[in-house]
């Protein structure tokens, strides 16, 4: 199945070349678990915020066909 | 004293008496410095009740205990005042270089009293005070205000002033520094304004006295040293987009506020990024004194409708300006934010009140004869526009200058007003911010990031991630918050540097480098537990100055599309905040009784009966 990986923020710099949005689709494995897909992602997980379309993952929760699975650098803000 | 000046310089405007007074060190340690001495002197001298555009109101600038210290971010004060928007008392930060200017002249707070008979300026070189004449200023901008009293004083014054805005009395008037800083909340311009107080100017030359310099210095060296790894390493975001980072990731949360907070989510939100600000308008980052990480924005735009060039802008101007406005183009929103600062008004009022009348005037609740031109949602030109009025108080103008909650019932519909304590939210929808919802229906200012901003947890994850969601320990997290958040202004930090780098990046937050640093600079016995007391202490006692004007449980509470019309669309679908969850648990965790009423216990525990 496919979901969409989106990068915001600094994490820009690891979006694919040819990517001219903010996210990219990727192939993975029906019931994958958000786990086991962050692990493949070039990004610094321990100072990530990882969103699951815009909501707070569970532990061990599984991707659904078109998930958004979203990073940002933990940053205080405005 | 040490950290501290130990100094108070007071001004009678009304007489143009000028004395200076020491502090007792017991009060300095009790209440920290910045926010917490301004609260303590207020209100101990301003009856709660006072008309706040009265002379009876008093204006405190309140240099914070670690600024002009080797602290990074030890750059900001705070304007303390009773405030003509919301009625309860307000502390209005801003950084730059004027605090640390202010502070270097050998004084900690300056308190302005009664009211000059003629527009004036003062001017505090070390211990040389004046008050000089200033009708051949008034009526200017900010900037050309700045200009100006520098030329009179000294090249290298730094300068606090208002603008049109401040002058008309808007109760969303600001007071701006270094031209582009603003203390822009809860209309301390306007107080400014009644008191005929045009500007201060500032030229400090003397060294803040420390206890421990050595060890200071290094551990502020240290921390610098951990910000500039960050900016090499490219991990600064602040550095690099500044706050303007915000939009696309609230937009993804569901909590970017658009179309006067109908919903959450916004199709522009890419469009008003910090990505496009740095690709199209960004000159260079800007910095406050000392500070390593440089959020600010030198920006400029060429564009026949909306050039210009300024600061800005920040996350809560694009919020405001743009997609609570339904805008987005960024251009204008920059130009808002420019004209903002020049009229001296603050951008989140101006923008969400402007909000709120796009969506009464769409509603037909408005009529066009009154605004002299139609007011709908996504017109750039007609928000810009008005701006301009709300600065000079002219037609419409005049409505939107005295904020949302006054101009929503003049038109009979309060409950357009996104505000809290008629004071407007910044950009953040709380449906969606469970724990930003209960900030800003007990903030003792009305709502406000500034008060203890649980979205560092609930949205970005500093120092650890939480549901923004969940109830679940929110009102324990916001009290937290609260208290550190009172502790960093009493300081004179900046809470992005302070929240991540000088406190545990743990669930609980522990303030243990912030301590150790007020320790070094004072050698006044300050530990965790004495700090933390302090910041509850002047939460306490903010608290105490708005159960005196009047206020009780029922002003704790948000507009009704909040609390009762579910967020349309987005991740918070469906959600509205569930105050009456948390309230009574938050009153309870605060020593509060069942009407938001600090108890005789408690403040018998802070030392405050
Ligand atoms: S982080 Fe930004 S607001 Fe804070 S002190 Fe630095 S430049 Fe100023």
């Amino acid at each position: 199945m496919r979901i969409w990986i989106k990068l915001l923020a600094t994490y820009q710099k690891y979006l694919p070349p040819d990517c001219s949005s903010s996210a990219y689709e990727m192939e993975v494995p029906p019931d994958a678990r958000v786990e086991d897909i962050l692990a493949q992602l070039p990004v610094p997980l321990d100072e990530s915020v990882v969103l699951v379309n815009g909501r707070t993952p569970q532990p061990g929760q599984t991707l659904q066909e078109g998930d958004v699975l979203c990073l940002f650098p933990a940053v205080a803000g405005g | 004293m040490y950290g501290w000046n130990g100094r108070i310089l007071r001004v009678n405007l009304s007489t143009g008496k000028v004395s200076v007074e020491e502090v007792d060190p017991k009060v300095a340690k009790d209440f920290i410095g910045g926010r917490g001495w301004g609260i303590r002197y207020l209100y101990d001298e301003v009856d709660p009740r006072v008309d706040p555009l009265s002379p009876e109101n008093k204006l405190i600038f309140a240099a914070g205990l670690l600024t002009a210290t080797p602290v990074p971010t030890g750059n900001r004060y705070m304007v303390v005042t009773k405030s003509p928007l919301t009625g309860a008392l307000t502390a209005s930060n801003s950084g730059g270089f004027f605090p640390t200017e202010m502070k270097r002249t050998g004084f900690d707070l300056f308190i302005f009293e009664g009211r000059a008979e003629r527009p004036v300026y003062l001017w505090v070189h070390d211990d040389h005070v004046e008050i000089r004449p200033a009708d051949h200023i008034w009526g200017k901008m900010v900037f050309e205000t700045e200009d100006i009293i520098r030329a009179e004083t000294d090249p290298r014054a730094r300068i606090a002033c208002i603008g049109p805005a401040g002058e008309r009395l808007a109760p969303v008037a600001a007071i701006l520094n270094d031209k582009h800083r603003a203390a822009a909340r809860s209309g301390v311009g306007a107080v400014m304004g009644s008191k005929n107080l045009k500007a201060v100017a500032v030229r400090g030359t003397r060294r803040v006295p420390l206890a421990h310099p050595r060890e200071l210095k290094d551990l502020a060296d240290q921390v610098v040293e951990e910000v500039k790894q960050a900016v090499a390493a490219g991990k600064s975001t602040l550095r690099t987009y500044g706050t303007a980072y915000v939009p696309p990731v609230t937009n993804e949360v569901g909590i970017l506020p658009t179309y006067n907070f109908r919903t959450g989510v916004f199709a522009g939100a890419e469009a008003i990024s910090g990505k496009v600000l740095s690709e199209k308008y960004l000159i260079r980052p800007k910095a406050c004194y000392g500070c390593p990480i440089a959020c600010g924005r030198l920006t400029r735009v060429d564009d026949p409708v909306f050039g210009g060039e300024g600061e800005g802008p920040e996350y809560e101007t694009i919020g405001s300006f743009g997609s609570a406005c339904g805008v987005d183009n960024l251009a204008a929103i920059a130009k808002a934010n420019y004209l903002c600062n020049e009229l001296g008004l603050d951008t989140i009022s101006t923008g969400v009140t402007i909000a709120c009348a796009m969506e009464m005037y769409e509603l037909g609740l408005i009529p066009e004869s009154d605004i002299g031109r139609p007011l709908r949602f996504g017109d750039a030109q007609a928000v810009v526009e008005m701006v301009r009025l709300a600065g000079m108080r002219e037609g419409f103008g005049d409505l939107i200058a005295q904020g949302s909650y006054r101009l929503a019932s003049h038109y009979g519909h309060p409950e357009f007003s996104m505000s809290a304590k008629k004071q407007e939210f910044p950009a953040y929808d709380p449906r969606g911010a469970q724990g930003m919802g209960l900030l800003y229906a007990t903030s003792n200012i009305g709502a406000s990031h500034m008060r203890g901003d649980i979205a560092y947890m609930e949205v970005f994850g500093v120092p650890k991630k939480l549901d923004p969601l969940s109830v679940d320990d929110k009102p324990r997290m916001v009290k937290y918050f609260e208290d550190i958040f009172a502790i960093v202004d009493s300081a004179g930090l900046c809470v992005f540097l302070a929240i991540r780098y000088l406190f545990e990046p743990t669930y609980n937050v522990e303030p243990v480098r912030i301590t150790r640093l007020m320790e070094y600079a004072t050698g006044a016995g300050y530990d965790e537990e004495t700090l933390l007391r302090a910041g509850d202490r002047v939460y306490t006692l903010e608290r105490m100055f708005l159960v005196r004007a009047g206020f009780s449980r029922a002003d704790d509470t948000l507009p009704p599309r909040m609390l009762r019309e579910p967020m349309p669309d987005g991740p918070a679908k469906g959600r509205v905040v569930e105050l009456d969850r948390m309230l009574p648990e938050f009153y309870r965790l605060r020593g509060w009784d069942e009407n938001g009423v600090p108890t005789r216990e408690k403040l018998a525990e802070l030392g405050l009966l």
